[in-house]
């Protein structure tokens, strides 16, 4: 345990270290406020409800980009074989490594706080959704994080590390948002495509609602691609 | 300390390491010599738990690299070929991360880390971004990261490649200040590097291993057999060579000329001197004496005919 905090410690902080993290802080915070003053507007209801659904989508292209180096560094860096002949294991090495990555997108969602506090001071806001809107906020960037990670862990190359995680989050999200409409998918098949659409599952947050399903969605989702994460660096150990 | 049997490694279709056996007892350095591509990296990876080997067995320190992986590289400090390190780092912050991941408390941590920066001569850059220093300084981060939890095991792959010769004589005096508290096995294609500070040599050539001994005992393999001798005296080439040609004991010589003298290079048998009848020749024929000296076997000569073989017996 001591040891992922250790990894998590020093991934947060090699994180601040390159500029693409101030980039993607840039980028983040100007596309929250820009969503936000959209909905910002006398005789609007006082919630953050529009402003997370538009992030998310911009989560799926600012998200990989904080996630694309995490493994892929040490690889091209070759500090690969220094981190991994020390006796931790893979397993804490992905969870450190993603542990740290979550810490810098708390810092990514301070923003967000001051649209809440500008929402506080001209009307008066219902802090229940917003608050779970911002769980559920946290829960996407996890899972985003974890495919990141995974898609980390199989190239040197952070480019193609980065495109492996877009892709794989759009056919999460807008693959599986225009399935489940289509005419000739069996409906059945339809309820079920649409369940495991993320944008669906974090609509529920941003209602207001605390769900045990919506949770379990995205903890086993993130539990899953950290899982194969883990293999994909035991399988460089032995290819 | 160390115990490697059949040990070889696969990769896809190419053949690295080829059932590599040796034993390295405990305090003993140990040189791994071999050509570009011989395999020793590999087989350093190996040992260290890096890579897994495709058939065989090995452990360090009475764990199995298979089934005690994490048990066995607490035992270790290696150095890797070209000192990766993470350039956005100090020096100190990256000795207490390297600590930590070791699972040193931060009391130890604190005081090994002063005692490797004194040792490596690290203490003048502590507070330095790794990014920032040179070459030689980044391999003694190196080294220094390697000795910090006090490995009873060192393994070193090329801890001198890319230094200057100062350098290079720094990290050497280092390695034989550790002589006796650490097992240490490193990696060179270059062989002062072996022959001053190993105890026991071995010379890897396509992924065997090809000549095993302490640095003596290989010189004295070289000279076995026959002796070269340097002669050079003021006379004809023809002249000289006929007459030295006719001496008990020789066996072949081979001559060049210039400016009036002629040098030649004598092989004769190991057992007989024949130094004395080629001076009793010369006076005889009234012949100045240039220069008469022993070429000395090196371990060069030694690692370029065995490497040299290896490599026929494959073609």
């Amino acid at each position: 345990m001591k040891q992922t905090l250790t990894i998590a410690r020093r991934e947060l902080a090699s994180l601040f270290f390159s500029p693409i993290a101030y980039v993607v802080i840039g980028l983040f915070a100007l596309g929250s406020s820009l969503i936000f003053l959209n909905t910002f507007a006398p005789n609007m209801p006082a919630t953050l409800r529009g402003t997370f659904s538009g992030l998310i989508w911009l989560m799926i292209f600012l998200i990989p980009a904080i996630s694309m180096r995490l493994v892929s560094e040490e690889y091209r860096n070759g500090t690969i074989e220094t981190l991994m002949t020390t006796p931790i294991s893979d397993t804490q090495v992905i969870i450190g490594k993603w542990l740290g990555a979550m810490g810098f997108l708390m810092a990514l969602f301070v923003p967000l706080i001051f649209l809440a506090g500008v929402l506080e001071m001209n009307g008066s806001p219902d802090w229940g959704p917003i608050i779970s809107g911002f769980v559920g906020l946290l829960l996407v960037g996890g899972l985003y994080l974890a495919i990141g990670t995974f898609a980390s862990a199989l190239t040197e190359n952070q480019i193609i590390a980065f495109l492996i995680t877009v892709f794989v989050i759009c056919l999460l999200t807008i693959t599986l948002y225009f399935l489940p409409q289509a005419e000739w998918v069996w409906p059945n098949l339809r309820k079920a495509l649409h369940y495991m659409n993320v944008n669906a599952q974090f609509e529920t947050f941003n209602k207001g609602l605390l769900v045990m399903g919506n949770c379990l969605y995205f903890c086993s989702g993130i539990a899953l691609f950290l899982f194969v994460a883990v293999k994909t660096l035991e399988s460089r150990r032995w290819r | 300390m160390i115990d490697v049997q059949e040990l070889a490694k696969w990769y896809g279709p190419t053949l690295a390491v080829d059932q590599l056996t040796f034993q390295i007892e405990s305090g003993q350095i140990i040189g791994f010599l071999g050509p570009n591509g011989a395999g020793k990296s590999t087989t350093l990876r190996i040992l260290t738990g890096f890579l897994p080997m495709t058939s065989g067995r090995a452990s360090v320190a009475g764990y199995d690299l298979t089934t005690q992986s994490q048990q066995a590289r607490s035992k270790i400090g290696y150095l890797p070929e070209s000192t990766p390190l993470y350039g956005e780092m100090r020096v100190e912050e990256y000795l207490h991360y390297r600590g930590k991941l070791q699972g040193m408390d931060r009391r130890s941590r604190s005081d090994r880390i002063s005692m490797v920066c004194d040792r490596c001569g690290l203490e003048q850059l502590r507070r330095r971004l790794i990014g920032q220093l040179s070459r030689g300084n980044r391999q003694r981060i190196g080294i220094a990261q390697a000795l910090l939890h006090n490995p009873p095991v060192l393994i070193l792959d090329e801890p001198t490649a890319g230094l200057d010769p100062t350098q290079i004589t720094h990290v050497r005096e280092l390695i034989a200040e550790l002589r006796g508290q650490h097992t240490i096995v490193l990696s060179t294609h270059i062989l002062a590097e072996v022959e001053k500070s190993a105890d026991r040599v071995m010379i890897i050539a396509r992924g065997k291993v090809v000549a095993e001994g302490s640095p003596d005992e290989l010189r004295r393999q070289v000279a076995a057999g026959s002796s070269i001798l340097i002669v050079e005296a003021k006379a004809t080439q023809e002249a000289a060579q006929k007459v030295i040609t006719e001496i008990h004991g020789v066996q072949s010589t081979t001559s060049k000329t210039d400016d009036g003298w002629t040098q030649i290079r004598v092989t004769a048998d190991g057992n007989i001197d024949v130094r004395e009848p080629i001076g009793a020749a010369m006076l005889q024929n009234g012949w100045a004496i240039r220069e008469m000296r022993h070429e000395i076997a090196t371990l060069e000569q030694f690692f370029i005919e065995v490497t040299a073989q290896q490599d026929q017996a494959v073609a």
